[in-house]
Protein backbone atom coordinates (compact mmCIF):
# COMPACT_ATOMS: atom_id res chain seq x y z
CA UNK A 1 0.00 0.00 0.00
CA UNK A 2 1.12 3.51 -0.96
CA UNK A 3 0.91 5.22 2.70
CA UNK A 4 3.53 8.05 4.27
CA UNK A 5 5.94 6.35 6.67
CA UNK A 6 4.57 9.36 8.89
CA UNK A 7 2.08 11.24 10.07
CA UNK A 8 1.32 14.81 9.02
CA UNK A 9 3.52 17.49 10.93
CA UNK A 10 3.12 17.48 14.87
CA UNK A 11 0.99 14.76 15.49
CA UNK A 12 1.81 11.64 16.90
CA UNK A 13 -0.24 8.60 17.80
CA UNK A 14 -1.66 9.55 21.01
CA UNK A 15 -3.16 12.68 19.57
CA UNK A 16 -4.11 11.45 16.39
CA UNK A 17 -6.16 8.68 18.53
CA UNK A 18 -7.89 11.28 20.23
CA UNK A 19 -8.48 13.42 17.39
CA UNK A 20 -9.94 10.51 15.31
CA UNK A 21 -12.69 9.09 17.66
CA UNK A 22 -13.58 12.27 18.98
CA UNK A 23 -14.64 13.92 15.78
CA UNK A 24 -18.28 14.40 15.25
CA UNK A 25 -18.68 12.90 19.09
CA UNK A 26 -20.42 15.95 20.52
CA UNK A 27 -22.51 17.00 17.27
CA UNK A 28 -25.82 17.87 18.47
CA UNK A 29 -28.69 15.85 15.74
CA UNK A 30 -31.63 18.60 15.42
CA UNK A 31 -34.87 17.24 16.62
CA UNK A 32 -33.28 14.12 17.93
CA UNK A 33 -34.52 14.96 21.66
CA UNK A 34 -38.21 15.39 20.51
CA UNK A 35 -38.23 12.12 18.93
CA UNK A 36 -36.85 10.68 21.35
CA UNK A 37 -39.41 12.18 23.74
CA UNK A 38 -42.41 11.20 21.28
CA UNK A 39 -40.84 7.47 21.24
CA UNK A 40 -40.86 7.67 24.96
CA UNK A 41 -44.36 8.46 25.08
CA UNK A 42 -45.46 5.65 22.51
CA UNK A 43 -43.70 3.37 24.76
CA UNK A 44 -45.23 4.64 28.16
CA UNK A 45 -48.72 3.83 26.45
CA UNK A 46 -47.90 0.89 25.03
CA UNK A 47 -46.61 -0.44 28.03
CA UNK A 48 -50.25 1.01 29.92
CA UNK A 49 -52.15 -0.90 27.50
CA UNK A 50 -50.19 -4.46 27.73
CA UNK A 51 -50.89 -4.01 31.66
CA UNK A 52 -54.11 -2.97 30.83
CA UNK A 53 -54.43 -6.60 28.86
CA UNK A 54 -52.89 -8.45 31.05
CA UNK A 55 -54.96 -7.39 33.67
CA UNK A 56 -58.27 -8.15 31.82
CA UNK A 57 -56.62 -11.38 30.27
CA UNK A 58 -55.86 -12.69 34.02
CA UNK A 59 -59.06 -11.47 35.11
CA UNK A 60 -61.03 -13.50 32.58
CA UNK A 61 -58.86 -16.50 33.30
CA UNK A 62 -59.90 -16.12 36.38
CA UNK A 63 -63.74 -16.08 36.13
CA UNK A 64 -63.33 -18.83 33.31
CA UNK A 65 -61.57 -21.27 36.02
CA UNK A 66 -64.30 -20.00 38.95
CA UNK A 67 -67.00 -21.25 36.35
CA UNK A 68 -65.53 -24.61 35.30
CA UNK A 69 -64.16 -25.18 39.00
CA UNK A 70 -67.87 -24.63 40.24
CA UNK A 71 -69.42 -27.09 37.37
CA UNK A 72 -66.66 -29.91 37.83
CA UNK A 73 -67.97 -29.32 41.51
CA UNK A 74 -71.86 -30.01 41.02
CA UNK A 75 -70.80 -32.80 38.98
CA UNK A 76 -68.33 -34.23 40.96
CA UNK A 77 -71.38 -34.00 43.81
CA UNK A 78 -73.48 -35.46 42.00
CA UNK A 79 -71.53 -38.34 40.67
CA UNK A 80 -70.30 -38.71 44.53
CA UNK A 81 -74.44 -39.18 45.05
CA UNK A 82 -74.89 -41.94 42.68
CA UNK A 83 -72.17 -43.75 44.04
CA UNK A 84 -73.00 -43.58 47.71
CA UNK A 85 -76.61 -44.54 46.31
CA UNK A 86 -75.51 -47.49 44.41
CA UNK A 87 -73.91 -48.87 47.47
CA UNK A 88 -76.29 -48.65 49.43
CA UNK A 89 -77.23 -51.97 50.09
CA UNK A 90 -80.63 -51.34 51.79
CA UNK A 91 -81.73 -49.18 49.11
CA UNK A 92 -81.31 -51.89 46.66
CA UNK A 93 -83.46 -54.05 48.86
CA UNK A 94 -85.67 -51.62 49.01
CA UNK A 95 -86.18 -51.57 45.34
CA UNK A 96 -86.16 -55.02 44.44
CA UNK A 97 -89.07 -55.15 47.15
CA UNK A 98 -91.17 -52.17 45.76
CA UNK A 99 -91.03 -50.41 49.09
CA UNK A 100 -91.90 -46.59 49.03
CA UNK A 101 -89.47 -44.08 48.93
CA UNK A 102 -89.99 -42.54 51.94
CA UNK A 103 -89.31 -45.58 53.23
CA UNK A 104 -85.85 -46.14 51.81
CA UNK A 105 -85.19 -42.76 53.54
CA UNK A 106 -85.22 -44.53 56.73
CA UNK A 107 -83.24 -47.67 55.95
CA UNK A 108 -79.81 -45.65 57.07
CA UNK A 109 -80.50 -46.24 60.01
CA UNK A 110 -82.41 -48.77 60.67
CA UNK A 111 -81.19 -52.07 60.72
CA UNK A 112 -81.69 -53.57 57.46
CA UNK A 113 -81.73 -57.45 58.60
CA UNK A 114 -84.60 -56.85 61.48
CA UNK A 115 -86.86 -54.97 59.16
CA UNK A 116 -86.25 -58.13 56.14
CA UNK A 117 -87.28 -60.37 59.04
CA UNK A 118 -90.02 -58.09 59.87
CA UNK A 119 -91.48 -58.27 56.11
CA UNK A 120 -91.17 -61.69 55.73
CA UNK A 121 -92.22 -62.58 59.02
CA UNK A 122 -96.39 -62.52 59.01
CA UNK A 123 -96.37 -63.27 62.76
CA UNK A 124 -94.56 -59.69 63.62
CA UNK B 1 -18.41 20.54 53.08
CA UNK B 2 -16.05 22.80 51.14
CA UNK B 3 -16.06 22.98 47.54
CA UNK B 4 -13.85 20.57 46.33
CA UNK B 5 -15.90 17.97 47.99
CA UNK B 6 -19.33 18.73 46.37
CA UNK B 7 -20.38 16.77 43.02
CA UNK B 8 -20.15 18.57 39.84
CA UNK B 9 -22.44 20.51 39.44
CA UNK B 10 -23.55 18.35 36.18
CA UNK B 11 -24.00 15.42 38.01
CA UNK B 12 -26.06 17.49 40.20
CA UNK B 13 -28.41 18.41 37.52
CA UNK B 14 -28.83 14.95 35.66
CA UNK B 15 -29.75 13.90 39.45
CA UNK B 16 -32.52 16.53 39.63
CA UNK B 17 -33.97 16.15 36.24
CA UNK B 18 -34.13 12.22 36.41
CA UNK B 19 -36.02 13.12 39.66
CA UNK B 20 -38.50 14.73 37.37
CA UNK B 21 -38.34 12.12 34.47
CA UNK B 22 -39.55 9.88 37.33
CA UNK B 23 -42.49 12.10 38.19
CA UNK B 24 -43.52 11.80 34.77
CA UNK B 25 -41.80 15.34 32.94
CA UNK B 26 -41.43 15.35 29.76
CA UNK B 27 -39.85 18.62 29.70
CA UNK B 28 -37.07 16.69 32.13
CA UNK B 29 -37.05 14.31 29.67
CA UNK B 30 -36.22 16.90 26.53
CA UNK B 31 -33.93 18.26 28.36
CA UNK B 32 -31.79 15.05 29.72
CA UNK B 33 -32.15 13.93 26.03
CA UNK B 34 -30.68 16.95 24.71
CA UNK B 35 -27.48 17.23 26.80
CA UNK B 36 -26.24 13.45 26.24
CA UNK B 37 -27.75 12.25 23.25
CA UNK B 38 -24.65 13.74 20.92
CA UNK B 39 -22.00 12.08 23.19
CA UNK B 40 -24.03 8.69 23.42
CA UNK B 41 -24.45 9.25 19.54
CA UNK B 42 -20.85 9.46 19.07
CA UNK B 43 -20.20 6.10 20.75
CA UNK B 44 -22.94 3.84 19.33
CA UNK B 45 -21.21 5.09 15.98
CA UNK B 46 -17.57 4.10 16.61
CA UNK B 47 -18.84 1.01 18.00
CA UNK B 48 -21.91 -0.16 15.14
CA UNK B 49 -19.89 2.08 12.23
CA UNK B 50 -23.19 3.10 11.45
CA UNK B 51 -25.40 6.65 12.09
CA UNK B 52 -28.78 5.34 11.41
CA UNK B 53 -27.86 2.42 13.70
CA UNK B 54 -26.17 4.61 16.19
CA UNK B 55 -29.19 6.55 16.73
CA UNK B 56 -32.00 3.77 16.76
CA UNK B 57 -30.09 2.81 19.70
CA UNK B 58 -29.68 6.03 21.22
CA UNK B 59 -33.22 6.15 21.33
CA UNK B 60 -34.23 2.75 22.99
CA UNK B 61 -31.20 3.86 25.49
CA UNK B 62 -33.50 6.48 26.51
CA UNK B 63 -36.36 4.56 26.43
CA UNK B 64 -34.60 2.15 28.86
CA UNK B 65 -33.64 4.95 31.05
CA UNK B 66 -37.18 6.70 31.38
CA UNK B 67 -38.81 2.90 32.04
CA UNK B 68 -35.89 2.61 34.84
CA UNK B 69 -36.37 6.12 36.10
CA UNK B 70 -38.74 5.13 38.64
CA UNK B 71 -36.45 3.14 40.03
CA UNK B 72 -32.90 4.93 39.35
CA UNK B 73 -30.58 5.38 42.25
CA UNK B 74 -27.87 7.93 41.58
CA UNK B 75 -24.79 6.09 43.20
CA UNK B 76 -22.85 6.20 39.46
CA UNK B 77 -23.13 9.31 36.87
CA UNK B 78 -25.79 9.25 34.94
CA UNK B 79 -23.03 9.41 31.97
CA UNK B 80 -22.01 5.87 32.90
CA UNK B 81 -25.33 4.43 33.59
CA UNK B 82 -26.08 5.57 29.74
CA UNK B 83 -23.31 4.24 28.43
CA UNK B 84 -23.65 0.82 29.97
CA UNK B 85 -27.44 0.57 28.75
CA UNK B 86 -25.76 1.67 25.10
CA UNK B 87 -22.83 -1.35 25.45
CA UNK B 88 -25.46 -3.87 26.61
CA UNK B 89 -27.51 -2.66 23.46
CA UNK B 90 -24.37 -2.86 21.25
CA UNK B 91 -23.72 -6.24 22.75
CA UNK B 92 -27.43 -7.26 21.68
CA UNK B 93 -26.94 -5.81 18.07
CA UNK B 94 -24.21 -8.18 17.30
CA UNK B 95 -25.89 -11.08 18.45
CA UNK B 96 -28.71 -9.88 16.26
CA UNK B 97 -26.46 -9.65 13.22
CA UNK B 98 -24.61 -12.88 13.87
CA UNK B 99 -21.36 -10.92 13.97
CA UNK B 100 -19.37 -7.75 14.66
CA UNK B 101 -19.70 -5.04 12.82
CA UNK B 102 -16.43 -4.68 11.25
CA UNK B 103 -14.36 -1.86 8.00
CA UNK B 104 -11.83 -3.52 6.22
CA UNK B 105 -8.91 -1.35 6.67
CA UNK B 106 -7.90 -2.03 3.29
CA UNK B 107 -10.85 -0.04 1.77
CA UNK B 108 -9.44 2.96 3.56
CA UNK B 109 -8.67 5.10 0.23
CA UNK B 110 -4.91 5.50 -0.86
CA UNK B 111 -3.12 8.66 0.28
CA UNK B 112 -1.01 9.01 -2.55
CA UNK B 113 -3.99 8.58 -5.29
CA UNK B 114 -5.08 12.38 -3.02
CA UNK B 115 -4.11 15.65 -2.90
CA UNK B 116 -1.27 16.36 -0.53
CA UNK B 117 -3.09 19.18 1.01
CA UNK B 118 -2.47 19.04 4.48
CA UNK B 119 -6.12 18.67 5.90
CA UNK B 120 -7.35 15.80 3.82
CA UNK B 121 -4.20 13.98 4.79
CA UNK B 122 -5.47 14.63 8.19
CA UNK B 123 -8.89 13.10 7.07
CA UNK B 124 -7.24 10.02 5.69
CA UNK B 125 -5.26 9.76 8.94
CA UNK B 126 -8.68 9.70 11.16
CA UNK B 127 -10.20 7.51 8.59
CA UNK B 128 -7.54 5.00 9.05
CA UNK B 129 -7.71 4.89 12.67
CA UNK B 130 -11.15 4.82 13.04
CA UNK B 131 -11.70 2.07 10.56
CA UNK B 132 -8.46 0.37 12.59
CA UNK B 133 -10.45 0.96 16.28
CA UNK B 134 -13.34 -1.05 14.13
CA UNK B 135 -10.92 -3.88 13.72
CA UNK B 136 -10.24 -4.15 17.39
CA UNK B 137 -12.01 -7.63 19.48
CA UNK B 138 -15.34 -6.12 21.11
CA UNK B 139 -13.71 -5.61 24.30
CA UNK B 140 -10.74 -3.76 23.33
CA UNK B 141 -12.32 -1.64 21.19
CA UNK B 142 -14.97 -0.88 23.77
CA UNK B 143 -12.66 0.00 26.25
CA UNK B 144 -10.43 2.29 23.80
CA UNK B 145 -13.58 3.78 22.96
CA UNK B 146 -14.32 4.71 26.57
CA UNK B 147 -10.49 5.61 27.66
CA UNK B 148 -10.11 7.72 24.50
CA UNK B 149 -13.29 9.19 23.06
CA UNK B 150 -15.45 9.52 25.81
CA UNK B 151 -12.50 10.44 28.40
CA UNK B 152 -13.96 8.01 31.30
CA UNK B 153 -11.52 6.89 34.03
CA UNK B 154 -10.77 3.40 34.23
CA UNK B 155 -13.34 2.58 37.39
CA UNK B 156 -16.19 3.63 35.43
CA UNK B 157 -14.83 1.61 32.18
CA UNK B 158 -15.15 -1.06 34.44
CA UNK B 159 -18.56 -0.59 35.68
CA UNK B 160 -19.39 -0.13 32.38
CA UNK B 161 -18.13 -3.47 30.75
CA UNK B 162 -18.51 -5.18 33.94
CA UNK B 163 -15.31 -6.18 34.42
CA UNK B 164 -12.52 -5.50 36.85
CA UNK B 165 -9.91 -2.64 36.06
CA UNK B 166 -7.00 -5.08 35.36
CA UNK B 167 -9.13 -6.64 32.69
CA UNK B 168 -10.00 -3.04 31.11
CA UNK B 169 -6.15 -1.98 31.58
CA UNK B 170 -5.26 -5.06 29.70
CA UNK B 171 -7.67 -4.38 26.85
CA UNK B 172 -6.26 -1.33 26.84
CA UNK B 173 -3.11 -1.88 26.13
CA UNK B 174 -3.96 -4.85 23.65
CA UNK B 175 -5.86 -2.37 21.66
CA UNK B 176 -3.08 0.08 21.58
CA UNK B 177 -0.45 -2.50 20.11
CA UNK B 178 -3.10 -3.85 17.55
CA UNK B 179 -3.79 -0.03 16.46
CA UNK B 180 0.07 0.62 15.81
CA UNK B 181 -0.07 -2.51 14.25
CA UNK B 182 -2.77 -1.99 12.04
CA UNK B 183 -1.30 1.70 11.54
CA UNK B 184 2.52 0.61 11.36
CA UNK B 185 2.85 2.61 8.01
CA UNK B 186 1.80 5.56 9.43
CA UNK B 187 3.95 5.22 12.44
CA UNK B 188 6.37 2.34 11.88
CA UNK B 189 6.68 -0.80 13.94
CA UNK B 190 5.12 -0.55 17.49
Amino acid sequence: MNRPMHPPDGHDFDQDLARALAAGKDLPIPGFAERAVLAVRADRRRRTLLRWGSGLTTAAACLLAAFVLQGRGDDALAQRAHALAASDESRQLNDILGLVDELSLLTPVVDRHSVVEALINPEL
Amino acid sequence: MSPEELPPPEDEEDKRLMTLVASGDDDALRLLVHRHHARLVGYLRAEVGSQATAEELAMEVFIRLHRAAGRWRPEAKLTTYLIHIARNLVLNEWRRRGRKPTTALESAPEPGDLSHDSARRVGELDEAFRQAVALLPPEQRTAILLLVQQEMPYEDIAAVMEAPVSSVKTWIHRARTRLRELLKDYYGPA
